[in-house]
């Protein structure tokens, strides 16, 4: 060997030996991962298939003492990844599957292994879907209609105000009511109308009336009286003690303001015949409920000097009378309408027949005036109504009515003052949508659209109840 | 003025034994309770206009001399119903 042939042999050793190095570091490296792969029976990892939905497919309950990298392990060892632990059970672990594989076969492959009390899929859960078939709901064991139409207010009491949507419960029959669902897809009321509530004043403060209370208009004069002078009537008139501030000290006018308007869907208490509406609260009967004849003329009075000063006053409702005839009222009422104001009057609760014991203001014969009788909830009169074919017009509920009183408070009522305002009520909603309706036309539409019902055959003269989309129809709304 | 049932009943029969002219000690009473057709229990006086709500209260029927007086009366009034043609407003 010469010289210049050792550093060749001495180069080519070099890198064989090297290359043995790097040989024997990458046997080592092979051993260590198949010793892995033998100890957790870690098979080929196949590419990853994206999981739909993302939700993790099943629920593992591992043995007391299987540790967290165990479990880690043994979710690997499947292709799968321990997608989260649940502390609070130890051992309960959420397994999400990569590749794909049918749930219940997973389910198997899990809870045939040692380290596995039991598996399962992980179900679904959702909200119980609304029984949509009948549109019902379920009370012991009973099934009734529910208030569940998207178009039914959000008031939280509005599932015991029968009188405007009754699906047959508590003994009720259904669709005993006014069809107010079904009239409020047409209008829910409106601010310009205003309804006079001639009784005991209202709580004009109450939470579920503030809204829809008339407050007398800036462009409006103050009410002038010769005798009284000037009354300032922001709120209405008080005719019991001849000032300006009706406040309800009684509950009977709230009552019946709230069956008029209390506001609707606004998640608050009941809801009015009219969702919106303007009422003008005048009071002449006392705490006791009770008041004169000439306070109820003054009153009377009051509203007919404001429609001719603007105020889109179209409707008194009158929850009150008695027996006393007073050729005056009678007058009162008449000028009214001749002012074009529908005046709707309470026919009574001795269960008389008006035609041969009458009772009044209702039984005044006036080309606008309305008497009114009481319903029950199965559109039976109520036991305790008056009528009279001649002299009671028609019907509507009046029997457990629920409706605002004082003090932010809501309470059942029942007489043919609580039907009274519901005919009111109807007359607001079609002024709404007919404002230039004639007094006159608007009462023939309110009485000639009535449902027809057996019970009241011969009891009233137009031998039926009122409905509300009847008479926004302006005909019978078959339904 | 408040009433209970048992002050109800007492002026009740201290306005009738005023009314007849006799002792108090010789009125019985027979006390129930009752709905009444409006707010003025259903004896309104002559042009009284009365709310058309059914009200609870109390019927009391006192008997003195052969006859028999109906009063009506709640926690804020006292009504004397009937007497002579004509309901009358006591309290």
């Amino acid at each position: 060997m010469n010289r210049s042939n050792i550093w060749i042999h001495v180069g080519l050793a070099t890198i064989l030996i090297a290359l043995a190095a790097i040989l024997g570091q990458l046997d080592r490296w092979r051993s260590t991962l198949q010793t892995t792969r033998e100890r957790y029976n870690i098979q080929k990892i196949k590419p990853q298939a994206p999981i739909a939905g993302g939700v993790p497919e099943i629920l593992v309950w591992f043995k007391p003492g299987t540790s967290l990298s165990e479990i880690r392990g043994v979710a690997a060892a499947h292709n799968d990844r321990l997608a989260d632990e649940i502390e609070s059970v130890p051992g309960l672990a959420v397994i999400d599957d990569l590749d794909n594989e049918d749930v219940q076969k997973l389910v198997g492959e899990y809870s045939g292994l040692s380290d596995v009390s039991y598996a399962e899929p992980n179900l679904t859960i959702k909200l119980d879907d609304p029984v949509q078939k009948d549109d019902a709901y379920r009370n012991d064991g009973v099934f009734y209609k529910t208030t569940a139409s998207l178009d039914a207010p959000n008031d939280p009491l509005f599932d015991q105000q029968w009188a405007l949507n009754n699906p047959g419960g508590d003994g009720g029959k259904e669709r005993a009511d006014l069809d107010a669902i079904e009239a409020w897809k047409t209008t829910k009321g409106s601010e310009d109308v205003v309804v006079a509530v001639l009784d005991s004043g209202v709580d004009y403060t109450h939470e579920d009336l503030a809204n829809n209370m008339w407050v007398r208009p800036a462009n409006i004069p103050e009410y002038q009286d010769d005798e009284l002078g000037t009354v300032n009537d922001i709120n209405g008139f008080n005719a019991d003690d001849k000032q300006g501030d009706p406040m309800d000290d009684n509950g009977h006018g709230t009552h019946c303001a709230g069956i008029i308007g209390a506001e609707g869907d606004n998640g608050i208490g009941v809801s009015g015949i009219n969702q919106h509406v303007k009422i003008m609260p005048l009071k002449f009967l006392g705490r006791m409920g009770n008041g004169s004849t000439a306070a109820a003329i003054e009153a009377i009075n009051y509203v007919v000097d404001r429609k001719q000063h603007g105020v889109n006053v179209r409707i008194i409702s009158a929850s009150w009378g008695s027996n006393s005839n007073s050729k005056a009222l009678e007058d009162a009422i008449r000028a009214a309408g001749d002012a074009g104001i529908l005046f709707v009057a309470a026919a009574g609760n001795d269960g008389s027949n008006n035609d041969r014991w009458p009772h009044y203001p209702s039984n005044y014969n006036l080309p606008n005036l309305i008497s009114v009788a009481a319903l029950d909830r199965n559109d039976t009169l109520a036991s305790f109504s008056n009528f009279g074919i001649k002299s009671v017009q028609v019907a509507a509920p009046g029997k457990a009515i629920l409706s605002t009183w004082l003090g932010d408070g809501y309470r059942e009522a029942s007489g043919t003052s609580m039907a009274t305002p519901y005919v009111s009520g109807v007359a607001a909603l079609v002024i709404a949508t007919e404002p230039s309706i004639s007094m006159a036309e608007l009462r023939k539409r309110i009485l000639s659209t009535v449902d027809k019902l057996p019970a009241l055959d011969g009891k009233v003269a137009s031998g039926g109840r009122i409905c509300a989309a009847n008479a926004l129809a302006g005909q019978i709304v078959k339904h | 003025m408040s009433f209970t049932k048992e002050s109800a009943v007492e002026r009740a029969k201290t306005d009738l034994s005023g009314r007849l002219g006799i002792s108090s000690s010789d009125i019985r009473e027979r006390v129930s309770d009752r709905d009444f057709p409006d707010m003025a229990l259903g004896a309104a006086e002559l042009g009284e206009m009365a709310a058309q709500m059914i009200s609870s209260g109390w019927q009391i029927d006192l008997d003195a001399g052969g006859k028999t007086y109906e009063y009506r009366a709640d926690k804020y009034q006292l009504r004397l119903y009937n007497f002579d043609g004509r309901n009358y407003v006591v309290e």
